[in-house]
């Protein structure tokens, strides 16, 4: 096998200098000459129509210098999902009803932050309330406030509805008639948050040229571009969303948000730029959280613990707008299907309007909820037939080779392995099932496992990238491409990948990213596609200008350009290290030789190659992804039982992770995944009451803090390789690995109580209550 | 309010400037001085972004006001670098993978300073106690608190 000097190795992050001496700029970061300051005004009613809105008396407050309302804008919705089955279906400021406390209304431009708060208090809007519903399962009741009507696909009498996932295989009743254990069960994900550390931010400055250029704290500028460019009415390359560091995102800055646009509109409006930086507290209450879901689970199992049947119903409270909530209700589909083989299957999501704010992925995107419960089940079922947690899920763990029922195949799995492996190195039998034998100990620890999938990459349109890489006429190199680095390393990646394609050092690259104007397009860090997808358009880029590199080096040397071998930027001929260029003179020879030629490599990829069909959200058919990342991971707890506390001691993960390009890089992806699912399993909720949120602060959300850290161990399972010339197939690392985490926790603290929780957090007295409820 | 003339010494460098006693002194930093190495992720006090050295112990910039800061030795994260030259515990957080999205980093940074400077070698109870009040949401802590080991053990 040919040496990596670059892949597979722990380089540390490219941005890291910057980032550790303060220099690296952030969206709220940044202030241009003339700047104003834009805030926004938010309905205090979770639903209402909107009579009038008066912006005189704000208009007239010195410094304030435009103020826009719906009746200012195109009336153009946007929304996460924009198919022709489910079409945009949120304004960017209300037009005549507001559906959520904390819907947008207005927005100001003013000389400062203050002057613009206050022109919000002068602002006066007459309003009707309306009725208004809070609870998925109430909302959907015939009798039930309309917030939106429900889909027109939707035949059951529900209300409500924003969108349905229905599919089956197999013949789930048969398959129950043939079970020899069949449970039902209940469980419910809580609704969490993402907090980023970096508020909501946007800085947006037309200029007189008729361009928009934007700064925002996002996940990938062209989505930014398109989504402002379509509701603005501009073309898009007069919409130029620039490249600024991201303080955190995790699902949380996916889409368009108003205060992008109300920054962009404000800007159009008054020619000078406007800054937007929203409050930890507007984050709270008025922005886009995680998905809180119900899950009813009825599984069939053979007595040898092989499934045999499951149906499953899952219901999404989605909020007041389509958000992301009909991407949940069809991946939590997947996320039951991939880990596992169930020959008979049933499933059907709905996605529930409520007078709630909008939901969004945040990592995981519906998967740590659902693995949570699938996982806690089949521990349930697993101890009814007297087989231990191991032995239930190696028996039906997913394998190498397996169809999938979209058509999709399994091309490569280690989850069998990253089962055994995570049972071995945390001697889960040993310790397993040992607490609950000791009666009358304050302190007891137990162990729990989970399983988990996640795809790499998923074919919507449209997930691809390209990239270009150039060669400057001393021989560095300059990569040019669309991805965003958010914090998990994607420049430092894509880096190793040129400097192995191409033999440079990682300082002789000099990358220039996510640039609208400037670089190709790449869909952004939100779909646990950037190694796999973004990774093989630049690798393509680089091997291509090596390629065009050799052409004109083998003419130099009189070599053949097979025989041809490149490192620091030199080319030597194989097995005689005299004859020898170095880039500098290629690229030179390469320009008076092929007609100015400089050397411009150039990459595209996307997954699925040219797979027309994407998935159907509705039906789930047409092909999904070819690349799936499989896991297993052991929380090991201690709990005391007086308090109902609970600490997370240690947490294993052993991950089919294809195989790392930056080892450093996984493992900090690892350790926050299991940090955010410690949280999500223990302690995180947002609480609200008839739409109004009350947790507001990081007091009143308690997010994991130093003391609270975890012990992390991994365990790589290498199932792909990375060559020179070819695609490659690594999997994702960025989303997958709080799901197992957060059920393995649930299962961990069943085995040291007796009790089973079965709707998240594991709050100490859901603990105590249950202990009290296994007494009686 | 009326403005007042006040002088900071940050970094080692003084700086006159009016400024309205209300303001915090993270407003100023940011906004008037242009250190925006200094975050703010809440400005509540709560998450520890905006951390400075004020006389060498850690103080919320957005819970001070820049007036009651006259007189005191300042230090932010731009003061701690010279030129190209980092602290140990700069080269130490990108080394170790203790850095991700990079907001809370300034914080962690000078706060993890000071626990060294007040105990040069303490437990990992003791780094993960003092760093309780600056949240990351990215890192878990543990490449954090490596890092923070690392130099406490004398590595440069």
């Amino acid at each position: 096998m040919e040496e990596l000097s670059f892949v597979g190795k722990s380089i540390p992050r490219k941005d890291g200098f910057e980032k550790a001496t303060g220099r690296a700029i952030y969206t709220v970061d940044i202030s241009l000459p003339g700047m104003l300051w834009g805030k926004i005004l938010r309905s205090p009613y979770p639903h209402a129509k909107i009579l009038n809105i008066d912006t005189s008396r704000a208009e007239k407050l010195p410094g304030v210098k435009a103020i826009i309302t719906g009746k200012d804008t195109l009336g153009i919705k946007h929304g996460f999902v924009e198919t022709p089955r489910y079409p945009p279906d949120q304004y960017p400021l209300a037009m005549d009803r507001v559906r959520y406390i904390g819907e947008e209304i207005a927005a100001v431009a003013a000389i400062d932050e203050y002057v613009a708060e206050e022109a919000l208090t002068l602002i006066k809007v007459d309003y009707e309330e309306l009725p208004a519903v809070f609870d998925p399962e109430e909302a959907m009741k015939p009798d039930a406030p309309e917030i939106h009507p429900t889909h027109p696909k939707v035949k059951e009498p529900y209300k409500n509805i924003g969108g349905k996932t229905e599919t089956f295989w197999g013949d789930v009743e048969k398959g129950f008639a043939e079970s020899y254990l069949v449970r039902e069960d209940r469980f419910e994900g809580q609704l969490r948050t993402h907090c980023y550390m970096e508020p909501q931010a946007t800085v947006a400055s037309f200029d007189y040229s008729g361009k928009l250029n934007v700064w925002t704290s996002s996940q990938g500028p062209f989505i930014k571009r398109a989504k402002l460019a379509t509701t603005l009415g501009l073309p898009f390359n007069n919409v130029h969303v620039h490249k600024t560091y991201v303080g955190g995102a995790y699902g949380g800055k996916v889409d368009l948000f108003s205060h992008e646009f109300c920054a962009s509109l404000l800007s159009i409006k008054t020619g000078k730029p406007v800054k937007i930086v929203c409050t930890r507290q507007e984050i709270f209450e008025a922005y886009r959280h995680g998905q809180p879901i119900i899950v009813e689970l009825k599984t069939g199992v053979k007595k040898d613990g092989t499934l045999h049947a499951q149906k499953v119903k899952v219901i999404n409270n989605a909020g007041a707008y389509r958000g992301s909530g009909v991407v949940v209700i069809f991946l939590c589909w997947g996320f039951i299907m991939l880990p596992y083989r169930i020959p008979n299957l049933k499933y059907e999501g709905y996605s529930v309007y409520t007078n709630n704010p909008v939901r969004a992925p945040q990592r995981g995107h519906g998967a740590p909820n659902l693995r949570f419960a699938v996982e806690s089940q089949m521990d349930m079922i697993a101890e009814e037939l007297g087989i231990d947690p191991i032995e239930i899920r190696l028996k039906n763990a997913r394998q190498k080779g397996e169809n999938l029922p979209n058509g999709d195949y399994v091309r490569n799995c280690g989850l069998i392995e990253c089962i055994e492996k995570v049972a071995q190195q945390t001697l889960f039998k040993e310790k397993y099932g040992k607490a609950r034998l000791k009666e009358g100990q304050r302190f007891r620890r137990g162990i729990g496992i989970g399983v988990s999938s996640y795809f790499s990459g998923s074919l919507i349109y449209p997930n691809s990238s390209a990239a270009m890489v150039k060669l400057n006429d001393d021989g560095t190199v300059t990569l040019l491409t669309g991805a965003l680095d958010i914090g998990q390393g994607a420049e430092t990646i894509l880096s190793q990948i040129v400097a192995e394609e191409l033999g440079v050092s990682i300082e002789d690259i000099r990358v220039v990213a996510a640039d609208t104007e400037t670089t190709p397009v790449d869909i952004g860090s939100w779909i646990s596609g950037g190694a796999y997808v973004s990774g093989n358009a630049v690798k393509m880029a680089a091997s291509d200008a090596r390629r065009q590199l050799f052409e004109i080096a083998a003419e130099e040397l009189e070599a053949n350009p097979e025989d041809l071998v490149a490192k620091n930027r030199e080319i030597y001929v194989k097995d005689s290290p005299g004859r020898s260029i170095s880039f500098s003179q290629a690229v030179s020879a390469s320009i008076t030789k092929k007609r100015g030629n400089p050397i411009i490599g150039k990459g595209h990829y996307r997954t699925m190659k040219d797979v027309p069909m994407h998935p159907s959200l509705a039906t789930t058919k047409g092909r999904w992804s070819d690349n799936y990342a499989f896991d297993a991971q052991v929380a090991e707890v201690e709990v005391d039982m007086k308090t109902g506390q609970i600490k997370l001691l240690k947490a294993t993960t052993a991950h089919d992770c294809g195989f790392p390009i930056n080892p450093l890089l996984v493992e900090g992806q690892i350790d926050g995944q299991v940090s955010m699912a410690q949280g999500h399993a223990l302690w995180e909720e947002v609480l609200m009451e008839n739409g109004k949120t009350l947790t507001t602060s990081f007091l009143d959300y308690k997010i994991p803090c130093a003391k609270d850290m975890v012990e992390t161990y991994y365990i790589d399972v290498i199932t792909e390789k990375y060559e020179k010339d070819k695609p490659y197939r690594t999997k994702e690392v960025g989303e997958g690995y709080v799901s197992g985490m957060v059920a393995a926790i649930a299962n961990a603290v069943y085995d040291a109580t007796g009790v089973r929780i079965k709707k998240l957090p594991i709050y100490p007295e859901k603990i105590l209550m249950g202990l009290k409820d296994k007494k009686r | 309010m009326k403005k007042r003339l006040i002088e900071l010494k940050i970094n080692g460098e003084y700086y006159e400037i009016a400024v309205e006693p209300q303001r915090t002194l993270l407003e100023v930093l940011r906004e008037d001085l242009g250190f925006t190495g200094t975050k703010e992720a809440c400005g509540t006090g709560e998450c520890g972004a905006c951390t400075v050295l004020i006389d060498g112990k850690p103080f919320l910039s957005c819970l001070t006001l820049a007036i009651e800061s006259q007189g005191k030795e300042i230090t932010t994260i731009e003061g701690l670098s010279k030129g190209n030259d980092l602290h140990p515990l700069q080269k130490a957080f990108i080394q170790y993978g203790a850095i991700q999205c990079g907001f809370c980093t300034s914080g962690m940074i000078l706060n993890a300073k000071s626990i060294l400077e007040e105990n040069p070698k303490p437990s990992r109870e003791e780094i993960l106690k003092g760093l309780e009040g600056n949240l990351c949401r990215c890192t878990g802590y543990n490449k954090i608190l490596e890092a923070i080991l690392a130099v406490s053990e004398g590595e440069k």
